[in-house]
């Protein structure tokens, strides 16, 4: 009995780092768009005490983002210590050289390969898959090997999760049930709305007969019948005659609610073939009542009490989640920015639904932080990045989509937000102590987003983009009537620039080497002097080369150059998928209306600790270095920066 | 708390008392190994055994038969003849048996459903009161009265397609309420049961329908010249956590009962 123990204590001592006394403590908040200038604002305002405390006892830096500077490549190098050059995720969405199709950078669900066909119905050989595309070695695999205790919560770029010992739950990048990134549904009676599909929502037109309206929820696509037809689920809503309320029902559940009143979460099971359901959660928002009808339906949220796709680590943890707290956002980004984008929501309505959202994640942190007791706690904050996206418009009075009574009402929600925050950091003070660190961080700061450029038309004027003979630029469709043989670069994404290479592309013309660096110069020095003729601005300010700024062994697999805009300026919504608009540069009139994917060096983040911080520029890709340093861990291999608690940083 | 006003309805408090628990799945565990052991016992005395232990013994050297003689088809046939008529014979044995265990059990499980199908309310969960007239005539004169514990969360819906009216309601405070419904110059009252405990609840008061009262409802029926057809009330469903899964608690009872009735069969000797 004595050797067992011993040789179990001497195992626990190999597992534990050799570094690590087990005392050390390190807690991250990471607070996705924090913004340097915003924070310093509301610090002098004396709205932010907390943090102005964390300043006065510890140390404040701004942080360099990621190139480019959008949150899953950003995350994926806090997380790897890498650029995108080593872990290959360059931009929310990248294509397919040989085909040109387009895909969502982080992750890849696939239906069966193989299946049998009996009638309509389709009989999948085996189970679908769902594959995280970031590569290289998450700071808490490296912790897991060192026996290093750890929970991080909903960091991005982490769907579907990977193996892991601790308690971790995917954030950005999960997908709803539908295998979007988040798909609402309105169904309206009002004639004058169109049916069909808008960026990130479908209207469903519905008719209002003895006052009742039946319909369908919209689920996921059916791979067991042929064609994949959306599986659905009936409702019917009871409108009262006279008042502003309805009585909805589906399935086994039935509920009330008002006009303007959002239901919680209700839970719905799609069937998919007799014994075969999947399940996920959504909210309804009855808009209105009367004269015209107005429902919305949340995305369908994959229910973390009975996940259908894995989200967390152990896979229970999310289950265990919702009994502590009840049912929360499980897709990516919750905030449904595209229904307030589409006008399915106003702003009232939108902040709602965000204030939902922040309250669902300090439950959990109000549950979870508590037990924290060794090694790491990660926790993630969605709100100030996505409401600053949104709201910005209200606080400026530049921007083109500026109202003076909206911003009357709620131009103060962003600082609002940033409040929360400050609350939450007064929730983590009183714990600090000697054995402990503190980061606050974000992955980027914020700009506003008054002019769009499209990168796709002016390539087109240009001469870089040739179009079929005949047919003219066409502003919805991908890359559509593009004659390969003639085109020598295209954009795709928010920041990428590709040149049509020989060998690479499917059609590509560009011969790889001198000829193709030359062109990528001559086209950087065009872009770099394109001015806007309404204020004379430069409109980009800097485009950095792929061969100059990655490394690892993905650098090749990105764009060739990523094109950084100046503060005001973004890739416009059509051009980032490869659309054609018919002006180079126009007003964004989008509500969403603050951004961050410029010039990297215009939007850094914050990094703040209650200790010194002792690089003079600290970056993301210190963070994961950091975090092993805390516990005695030397970085892992292709890690490029160092712990920001050491001087003499290396370069990034 | 008010006291119970349902005629015949044992008081909550007592039939825990009576349990001695309040946790669904221990008063299911309890319950399905002492009906177990009651299915076995009063299969055993309403049985006859050696009838049984014949017909058991028979079949088994039919299919011994048919393995030994596998290469002899006429006796197969033969034998498979022999076997169905067994099982018959064995089914006649064991059916009078079986109708004098399954009507109580039956009777139990309605009993039982009422603590363990559904929930009661908890405080400030809003649940839903559904009123059915026989009339659409009449919906628009029903009101619904409530104690000053409970309160109305929205206006009622008036559902013409099903001659509905629902309120949504919420309870500040756990108890034994009564609601009133008037209707055309009548009122009648359903029980409303908020209480974090295992305790009897009714989740419909109903006008005729004899039989699903019998099997749903806990309260008398409503007056037979009321406007009322129904008042039903959402009570949530129970869902019972038991071996890492989630139970009905009726499965988990069928499930566990058959376990411990197999085990009491052995330890008592009985043939089933």
């Amino acid at each position: 009995m004595l050797l067992l123990l011993a040789t179990l204590l001497l195992y626990s001592c190999q597992r534990a780092s050799g570094d690590w006394d087990g005392e050390h403590k390190l807690i991250i908040l990471g607070i996705d768009g924090m913004d340097p200038q915003l924070l310093n604002k509301f610090m002098q305002e004396g709205k932010m005490p907390n943090f102005s405390r964390l300043v006065q006892k510890g140390s404040y830096h701004t942080l360099t983002t990621s190139i480019p500077p959008q949150s899953p490549v950003a995350w994926s190098n806090m997380i790897t210590g890498m650029n995108a050059g080593g872990h290959g995720i360059f931009d929310f969405i990248h294509r397919d050289p040989a085909t040109f199709d387009l895909y969502f950078s982080a992750s890849r669900v696939e239906a069966p390969k193989h299946a049998i066909h009996i009638g309509s119905w389709v009989i999948p050989l085996g189970g679908g898959t769902a594959e995280q595309l970031r590569h290289g070695t998450a700071f808490w695999e490296i912790l897991d090997q060192h026996g290093i205790p750890n929970t991080v919560y909903r960091i991005p770029s982490n769907f579907p999760p990977i193996p892991a010992k601790g308690f971790t739950l995917s954030g950005m990048g999960t997908p709803d049930l539908r295998g979007t990134y988040g798909t609402f549904t309105f169904y309206t009676d009002d004639p004058m709305a169109t049916a069909g599909m808008v960026e990130g929502g479908q209207t469903i037109s519905v008719q209002v007969q003895n006052s009742q309206v039946t319909s369908q929820l919209i689920g996921p696509s059916n791979s067991f019948r042929k064609g994949s037809p959306a599986a659905t689920e009936p409702f019917t809503v009871s409108v009262d005659p006279l008042e502003p309320v309805a009585h909805i029902k589906f399935e086994e559940q039935e509920f009330v609610l008002r006009e303007s009143e959002w239901s919680g979460w209700k839970p719905v099971e799609f069937n998919l073939m007799p014994f075969v359901n999947v399940r996920g959660i959504c909210r309804f928002y009855l808009k209105q009542a009367h004269p015209r009808f107005e429902l919305y339906v949340s995305p369908i949220n994959i229910d973390p009490a009975d996940p259908a796709l894995p989200i967390s680590t152990p896979a229970n943890y999310s289950k265990q989640l919702t009994q502590e707290v009840g049912e929360f956002h499980t897709q990516g980004i919750a905030e449904d920015t595209k229904a307030l984008s589409a006008g399915v929501l106003d702003d009232k309505e939108f902040l709602e639904q965000s204030h939902t959202v922040l309250a669902e994640h300090r439950r959990v942190f109000d549950a979870e932080f508590p037990k924290f007791r060794r090694g790491l706690f990660f926790f993630y904050f969605s709100s100030l990045d996505l409401n600053s996206h949104m709201m910005w418009r209200l606080t400026d009075p530049q921007h083109p989509e500026y109202d003076a009574a909206s911003a009357a009402q709620y131009g103060s929600a962003i600082e609002e937000f940033y409040q929360q925050m400050d609350q939450v950091l007064g929730e983590v003070l009183p714990k600090l102590d000697d054995h402990t660190t503190l980061l606050v961080m974000s992955d980027h700061g914020f700009a506003p987003y008054y002019r769009s450029f499209n990168l796709n038309t002016w390539l087109l004027d240009n001469g870089y983009i040739a179009l079929k003979p005949g047919v003219a630029a066409d502003d919805s469709q991908p890359l559509a009537n593009v004659d390969w043989s003639r085109t020598r670069a295209y954009g795709l994404g928010l920041n990428g620039l590709y040149l049509n290479v020989h060998g690479r592309e499917r059609d590509g013309i560009v011969p790889p080497g001198a000829d193709a660096a030359a062109l990528l110069k001559e086209i950087k020095d065009k872009l770099l002097a394109v001015r806007d003729p309404k204020n004379n601005l430069p409109v980009i300010t800097r485009v950095d080369l792929a061969s100059e700024v990655y490394q690892g062994p993905y650098a090749q697999s990105g764009p060739d150059a990523l094109v950084g805009y100046n503060r005001g300026y973004r890739a416009g919504w059509k051009t980032i998928l490869g659309a054609f608009p018919p002006d180079v540069l126009e007003d964004n009139s989008n509500p969403w209306s603050g951004d961050h994917c410029m010039d990297y060096t215009l939007v850094p983040g914050v990094l703040l600790s209650n200790r010194k911080i002792e690089a003079q520029n600290p970056a993301l890709t210190d963070i994961a270095p950091t975090i092993l340093a805390e516990f005695g861990i030397a970085k892992a291999k292709g890690m490029m920066g160092q712990s920001v608690f050491q001087p003499d940083k290396a370069s990034h | 708390m008010k006291p119970s006003l349902i005629p015949g309805c044992v008081p909550s408090s007592l039939a825990l008392a009576l349990l001695g628990f309040n946790s669904p799945v221990v008063i299911v565990l309890v319950v399905s190994v002492v009906v177990g052991l009651l299915m076995v016992l009063l299969f055993g005395y309403t049985s006859d055994q050696k009838a049984i232990h014949v017909a058991k013994d028979q079949l088994k050297a039919h299919l011994l038969a048919v393995r030994l003689y596998q290469d002899q088809l006429p006796v197969v046939i033969r034998t498979y003849g022999r076997i169905l008529r067994g099982t018959g014979r064995y089914l006649r044995l064991a059916f009078m048996p079986l109708l004098y265990v399954i009507i109580p059990i039956t009777l139990l499980v309605v009993q039982l459903d009422r603590y363990l199908g559904t929930t009661p309310l908890q405080t400030a969960q809003p649940f839903l009161v559904t009123v059915r007239t026989a009339e659409p005539d009449v919906l628009n004169d029903v009101a619904l009265q409530l104690p000053p514990e409970l309160a109305m969360t929205a206006p009622a819906v008036h559902v013409l397609a099903d001659n509905e009216v629902v309120w949504r309601v919420v309870a500040e405070k756990d108890g034994t309420y009564d609601i009133n419904i008037a209707a055309a110059g009548q009122t009648v009252a359903k029980h409303v049961l908020v209480s974090p405990d295992v305790s009897r609840v009714s989740t419909v008061r109903l006008r005729d329908h004899f039989w699903e009262r019998m099997f749903i409802s806990a309260e008398p029926a409503l007056p037979d010249k009321s406007p009322i057809e129904s008042i039903a009330v959402t009570y949530p469903p129970r869902v019972i956590e038991f071996a890492w899964m989630e139970w009905n608690w009726i499965v988990l009872f069928f499930v566990l009962s058959m376990v411990a009735g197999f085990i009491f069969k052995e330890v008592l000797g009985i043939e089933i």
